[in-house]
């Protein structure tokens, strides 16, 4: 498979293309995107970047992999000097004093941030509707939603507006985007990549990761980002994965791999994901590949556990927004009636249902008979995952009940956007890795692996890659 | 307390949405282990590996983008809207 990062890395030092003019076609197409994707354009120091990236080739001097390649940037990063709104009223005018590490290890490796991308507010939701600059729109049916939260992101790389983008991924916000749009999505382990500089919505499951039109290009940026970071102490060590697994066949003989009963008896699931999940998984039996059905806890029950510890998290990570150092302000008559006003006024809908939820969860009496039950839950569900990665090397699952709704259908409901995330919430919990790749059915499939198994999980794509493209 | 308060968001009030979620929880029946059994470990940093409790000072640029965000100011300096008044 042939990265396209390689691919715009040979036309910029063989003087194909300038680094200037595919900056400026990237935000050429930006700017006129009728997908609503961009919040922020990057032109100028984008467009300085690309000068010094010409320089140096002009002068004959090789340059990086990633030197030159313009990317994009959810709008929950920050990047020093630049705008980070969150999708926000709150923070709309917010300049952000430092770079996410992430993000910062991507520019010192050469590569360009062109656009900060419109997201759901906050990260809280699952169709990027919940933004005040208004729903980004999906890459295939602009009538359609992209996806959430990172739905902005994903749109800019199934578009071509970007190379790449840096999603950011809770319960989903970075696979189910990924499989409505068609594009890889890659929420790694948690902890592989720093979250310091992304604003914190669910800490415990918040996790960086990339967005590409190839696996290869999935691979670079995991090794670029990945690392320990002393301004994260829940990062992890980690090995970065060479490109040979991509240099022959992956062999399929011995590769186990599960799927959960209880996702596909889910009453949502649209009969046709259903109908060529099952044939995926034909497929791989006759490929010699070990196929075991898994019995898992109801979808109802996993995203009911998301919610109720995401919803607390983000209660406790939203009470820092008040208006006093930075954001928004607005003052009343007492500081207290201040603060709420501000609150009231700046957050969105979405926003302070999960805020209010949070403080619910949290108070006397929910607290024993809902958090510290969601609690034990998640738990349970973390020792189910270690048992099935015992017993399989993968577990693939659809990335959707269903395909993307309309704009403006899902808004007034939102239990039923809570139960869209039925298949990604489970492995966010888990904290474990998941991709989402564009293949086997309509939004694709996920593929998840032990902790830190994420060179399993491209070898496994490879493979179902190579072997949908030989059928 | 009342929610509005604890959320310092005017008339917050329960949602419906998410009040549903509460029921699957309340009916769910965990595998022989109580409220209390979760582990508090789980998810946390061991002691042994946060990093030195010592104040890292931060660039002169950085210092004036946290200076251009503040939402009042007056002579280089946050004014805040009321002084605590209780």
């Amino acid at each position: 498979m042939v990265s396209e990062i390689g691919k715009i890395h040979q036309d910029l030092q063989q003087g194909k293309i300038s680094c200037v003019e595919l900056v400026e076609r990237k935000i050429e197409e930006l700017k006129g995107n009728t997908n609503n994707t961009a919040n922020y354009l990057l032109d100028e120091t984008a467009l300085e970047k690309a000068q010094k990236v010409d320089a140096k080739i002009e002068a004959g001097k090789e340059i990086d992999l990633l030197e030159g390649i313009p990317f994009g940037v959810k709008d929950v990063y920050l990047l020093q000097g630049c705008k980070a709104s969150a999708s926000s009223d709150f923070l709309k005018n917010y300049d952000s004093p430092y770079t996410a590490t992430a993000i910062k290890r991507l520019m010192d490796a050469g590569a360009i941030p062109v656009v900060k991308e419109n997201c759901d507010s906050f990260g809280h939701g699952s169709s990027n509707e919940n933004s005040v600059f208004g729903p980004a729109r999906n890459a295939m049916d602009e009538k359609l939603v992209p996806g959430g939260s990172s739905g902005g992101s994903a749109v800019n790389v199934a578009k071509g507006f970007t190379v790449f983008s840096i999603g950011g991924d809770t319960g989903g916000s970075i696979r189910q985007p990924a499989g409505y749009n068609g594009v890889y999505g890659l929420k790694p382990t948690y902890g592989r990549i720093s979250r310091y500089g992304l604003m914190a919505y669910s800490s415990s499951t918040d996790c960086v990761g990339p967005i590409a039109r190839t696996l290869e290009d999935i691979r670079i940026l995991l090794n670029t980002m990945s690392g320990k970071d002393p301004y994260d102490q829940t990062t992890i060590e980690s090995t970065p994965i060479s490109e040979k697994i991509f240099n022959s066949k992956i062999p399929a003989l011995g590769f186990k791999v599960g799927y959960y009963k209880s996702f596909l008896e889910n009453k949502d699931l649209d009969l046709k994901i259903k109908a060529d999940f099952l044939s995926l998984i034909g497929s791989l039996k006759q490929l010699n590949i070990k196929v075991i059905p898994l019995d898992f806890y109801d979808t109802e029950v996993l995203v009911s556990t998301y919610y109720i510890l995401a919803m607390a998290e983000t209660a406790s990570n939203l009470a820092r927004l008040d208006g006093m150092n930075y954001g928004e302000r607005h003052t009343a008559e007492t500081l207290k009636k201040g603060y709420a006003l501000t609150r009231s006024v700046n957050f969105t809908e979405e926003t302070k249902r999960r805020i209010i939820g949070g403080n619910q969860i949290l108070s006397q009496g929910h607290s024993e008979e809902i958090y510290l039950k969601a609690r034990v839950l998640r738990d349970q569900i973390l020792t189910k995952f270690n048992q099935d990665f015992q017993e399989v090397d993968a577990i693939i699952s659809p990335v959707s009940p269903g395909t993307p709704p309309k704009i403006g259908s899902s808004l007034d409901n939102p239990l039923e956007m809570y139960m869209s995330d039925a298949y990604t919430v489970g492995f966010s919990l888990g904290g474990l890795p998941t991709l989402t790749a564009p293949i086997g059915t309509a939004t694709g499939i996920q593929i998840t692996a032990a902790k830190n198994k994420e060179e399993t999980i491209l070898k496994f794509a490879k493979l179902i890659t190579d072997a949908a493209q030989w059928n | 307390m009342p929610l509005d308060l604890l959320s310092s968001i005017k008339g917050a009030r329960p949602s419906e949405a998410v009040n549903e979620l509460f029921n699957v929880i309340k009916r769910a029946v965990p595998d022989n282990q109580s409220v209390d059994g979760f582990d508090m470990g789980a998810n946390a940093v061991s002691i042994n590996e946060l990093r030195s409790d010592e104040v890292v000072r931060c660039e002169e640029d950085q210092k004036e983008l946290i200076r251009q965000n503040f939402p009042e100011k007056k002579n280089g300096f946050l004014v805040v809207p009321k002084v605590i008044e209780e």
